[in-house]
């Protein structure tokens, strides 16, 4: 277990390497940077002051020394203006540059500053991840149970009315994008197009608070589709182990078929349907991005379309990290999940 | 009759003779073109409407409710040094607490703000500023002469990066060029003078009729010498009635009003205790959600359809003003085939600006002649329509040898623009000219906007007609985007940017008009009446000429 758990978070930091390294040298492309200095200074700035600009702030450095910069082991670099200020990577603005550390990357605990949100990363990451783990809670909340019972439900009399009738529902939800329910709810539910308006079809103040009206159509519209996707893969799984020898044995003791349902099929019905259900959250990180968008509501996934569409380097290399981190970690669980679910399968 | 300017001295001669001439045969545009001069020239809006023998138009704002929150919807960007504000809507935040010397109004008048008022030589060389008494920053000291010469040198500043107010103000500027290598990119010395400690005075090289206007754009914020926008949440310094609470950029920024400071012009506005900009994006159809929630009071701008939906909306009114708003859609002229004038030509004969105008802005607007001057400027000549005829068009492609060329036509990916950018590529491909049409997202459009071979680009409006010919066409100019270069328009808009005499100055303008056209620099087909909606309780949110909106006179009506 140890060894299994040592050899993952090998693997997790090696990706974690090798996708920054990626998200850096894109990023660093010539008309990236061009777009990064032009968010910056002026979006009608000219090639000379670009020029100078990325020349002033570091950015034409070798491209690994720029990297180690922002991993922490690499100098930070200064600069000495014409009049003799020195400005610098570990240099905040207005600090003596005598007491500036050499070294400022994530080794150091530094993930960098934001030239979007002009922020520092570290805190705003934070800050949007726990507006995103709300979301996310929510639609767990919603997602797993109405999945799993739409799924042992239907699962459980292969081919009978319930079971068409459940199946068809979670094919429609799983096959409407959210881009598309969320729309169409926002129109449905919250518009005067129909003068239902029973909810808000923006999410803006759900980051103050979170209540039925704000809160319940982005749940919904990201919630919907996993629920499809997960009732189909329980069905599938449900109506598997209800053609097992023991089930007709316990069938044939006498045992009621609910009893059957819940004592003997639910628990090894579950075990595929935990790995997807892991395997969903990662898949959340980026519905968020959509949905967070479309409802106004600034997460993780808003924070991500914003660092693309400025070209924030550091902090989309703050943003590939945690989704490394997200997705490997999952994994991780539902690994080890599984092997305590099925005892017929050992990690190590 | 006499008419006076603020200060007491009579108004120049000339422009008590366009007077005249407008009450003669006036037309709604004529008058407002003497308002806008007179206004320049120092008259107060009650004077300059008095010397066409009409009101000044009473402004509503005896009926606000003090108190009570705001919440705007718009765009939040992060802030920046003031002269480098490229959106107005980063103005719109920082002027709760930076102020403006000066004040365009919706009526084409100018108000002097942290200025009590101002003469101009009739000649337009010298600048008498008068620098309002009374006036404290919000630490306590007074603000004077030296702040607003501080100000203006700044501005100068031509190695500021994406200083634009040095655009509006090169006429002071000792700029370095080819013909001038020890320029040094600052202030000219002697052209500004401290008077005493509420006079500046301003001796130009040469005349220039545009500093006023420019010290009323919106980059031309006034800051205290300690002022650092990186620090603007813990040290807000200005002059300004409000503070900010926070800014939290693409999200919100909250102004609130700063009790521990004394606006000069208290009890004349700041009414709301707290203004909330809230960003939903850039897509309308979340500010119609955000309405239809109740989670914004008043809008920033709305285009196209979206005009129809809140219209529709109940509780919400409607505020439009005809602007100087535009669109260029635009060949430049540094690329193969646009060098050639009769290619650039064929372009423009071959569309129809009223189907433009129709097709992109659904008719919200009036049709424009290819000269991007109109008749809410000042110094507009009727030079008429400009010519269609898409068989002469092709025929002159033909002859220019670009009969196969395809046009590459590069738009932003939404809205108005991107419509009326298909609209023109439409008409071209009708006259049987070859295009491809482009369309780039906002976030990478703007990375060469200048230097599409052919694209369009939206440009805000101006006060005066000059002003945008001398910041867009005039040979090197930085926003020079069609990539004219033409001597005799040059020469000709210099002497036209030194005659502060309306009339006079229309003889330059019609050179300059037919120029435009004959070149074929661009395809300008109308200016946009602009609109927003707030709602029915709100005032003093009406969308502004410029998009600039005002803090302070923003309230809730009782």
């Amino acid at each position: 277990m140890g060894t299994f758990l040592l050899k993952r978070f090998g693997v997790m930091l090696l990706t974690a390497l090798c996708l920054t390294l990626i998200v850096f040298y894109l990023t660093n492309l010539d008309p990236n940077l061009e777009k990064l200095v032009k968010s910056q200074l002026d979006m009608r700035t000219s090639d000379a002051q670009v020029e100078a600009f990325l020349e002033r702030n570091g950015y034409r450095q070798n491209i690994f020394k720029r990297y180690g910069e922002w991993l922490g082991v690499a100098p930070g670099w200064t600069h000495t203006t014409e009049t003799g200020e020195i400005t610098g990577r570990c240099i905040p603005a207005g600090s003596d540059p005598a007491d500036a550390p050499t070294f400022c990357g994530i080794l150091q605990g530094d993930w960098g500053f934001s030239t979007v949100f002009k922020e520092s990363i570290g805190g705003l990451i934070l800050d949007k991840l726990s507006l995103t783990g709300v979301l996310m809670f929510w639609v767990m909340i919603t997602m797993v149970p109405a999945a799993l019972i739409i799924g042992v439900l239907a699962g459980m009399r292969e081919g009978s009315k319930t079971d068409r009738t459940l199946s068809t529902f979670s094919i429609i939800t799983t096959s409407t994008p959210e881009y598309v329910s969320g729309v169409v709810f926002i129109v449905v539910f919250a518009s005067s197009v129909t003068g239902l308006r029973w909810f808000k079809g923006t999410a803006a103040s759900a980051m103050d608070g979170a209540n039925w009206e704000n809160f319940t159509l982005p749940v919904l519209a990201l919630a919907l589709y996993g629920v499809g996707y997960i009732a189909r893969m329980t069905r599938a799984s449900m109506a598997e182990v209800m053609t097992e020898q023991y089930i007709r044995t316990a069938r044939l003791k006498g045992v009621s078929f609910w009893g059957v349902v819940l004592k003997h099929a639910l628990r090894n019905a579950l075990i595929a349907p935990f790995t997807v259900i892991m395997l969903q959250i990662p898949w959340l990180l980026t519905g968020v991005v959509i949905i967070e968008t479309l409802f106004n509501y600034k997460g993780f996934g808003w924070t991500l379309v914003q660092a693309v569409g400025n070209n924030d380097i550091e902090l989309m290399m703050a943003v590939s990290v945690v989704a490394v981190f997200v997705v490997l970690f999952t994994q991780l669980i539902s690994d080890i999940g599984y092997a305590f679910l099925n005892p017929r399968i050992r990690v190590s | 009759m006499k008419f006076f300017k603020r200060n007491g001295k009579p108004m120049p001669k000339h422009v008590v003779e366009m007077a005249e001439e407008v009450k003669k045969n006036g037309t709604a545009v004529s008058r407002r073109e003497f308002i806008t001069t007179a206004s320049a020239f120092g008259a107060t809006a009650v004077t300059a409407y008095a010397m066409l023998g009409m009101k000044a138009p009473a402004r509503a704002a005896a009926h606000a409710k003090a108190g009570g929150t705001l919440r705007f919807q718009q765009e939040v960007r992060a802030l920046k040094d003031p002269r480098t504000y490229d959106w107005s809507q980063i103005a719109n935040v920082s002027r709760g607490w930076l102020e403006y010397l000066v004040q365009f109004n919706n009526d084409a008048t100018f108000t002097p703000k942290l200025l009590e008022g101002w003469e101009i030589s009739d000649d337009a060389t010298t600048y008498v500023l008068k620098v309002r008494k009374g006036v404290k920053w919000n630490d306590g000291s007074d603000f004077t002469a030296e702040d607003v010469a501080r100000n203006i040198e700044g501005w100068c500043d031509k190695s500021v990066e994406g200083n634009s107010m040095a655009a509006r103000f090169s006429t002071l500027i000792d700029a370095k060029t080819d013909d001038n290598p020890n320029g040094t990119d600052k202030i000219k010395d002697g052209v500004l003078e401290i008077v005493d400690s509420h006079t500046v005075k301003l001796n130009l090289p040469a005349a220039d009729i545009t500093l006023i206007p420019g010290m009323a754009d919106y980059p031309a914020a006034i800051t205290h010498k300690d002022y650092n926008f990186e620090t603007a949440i813990e040290k807000p310094l200005g002059t300004g009635p409000y503070i900010p609470e926070a800014i939290e950029v693409g999200v919100k920024a909250v102004l609130v009003k700063n009790t521990n400071h004394t606006w000069w012009n208290e009890g004349n506005g700041a009414w709301l205790d707290r203004i909330e900009f809230i960003d939903y994006g850039q897509e309308p159809a979340a500010w119609v959600a955000a309405a239809e929630s109740d989670e914004v009071d008043s809008t920033y701008s709305i285009e196209g359809e979206f005009i129809d939906i809140f219209a529709a909306l109940d509780g919400w009114k409607r505020a439009d003003i005809d602007t100087a708003s535009t669109i260029v859609i635009r060949p430049n002229q540094n690329n193969a085939p646009y060098d050639n004038v009769n290619v650039r030509r064929a372009l423009a004969l071959a569309v129809d600006n009223n189907v433009l105008l129709e097709l992109g802005i659904a008719g919200l607007g009036i049709t424009a002649n290819n000269t991007h001057v109109g008749p809410m400027h000042p110094e507009y000549v009727d030079i008429g329509a400009p010519e269609y005829n898409p068989e002469k068009a092709k025929q002159m492609m033909d002859e220019a040898g670009a009969g196969d060329f395809e046009h590459e036509i590069i738009s932003i990916d939404a809205g108005y623009r991107k419509d009326t950018t298909d609209a023109v590529a439409d008409q071209l491909r009708k006259a049987g000219i070859k295009v491809k049409r482009t369309v780039l997202p906002g976030s990478t459009f703007w990375n060469d906007w200048a230097k599409y071979p052919f694209s369009s680009t939206n440009w805000n409006p101006r006060p005066l007609g000059v002003q945008v010919l001398a910041l867009a066409y005039r040979s090197g100019e930085a926003w020079n985007e069609s990539g004219f270069a033409n001597k005799e328009f040059d020469d000709t808009l210099t002497e036209a940017l030194a005659i502060a005499d309306v009339e006079k100055r229309k003889v330059k303008m019609q050179r300059l008009m037919e120029l435009m056209r004959d070149e074929g620099v661009t395809i300008q087909p109308y200016w946009r009446t602009l609109t927003n909606f707030s709602k029915d309780t709100v005032g003093g949110a009406d969308h502004h000429i410029s998009y600039e909106y005002y803090p302070h006179e923003m309230h809730f009506k009782a």
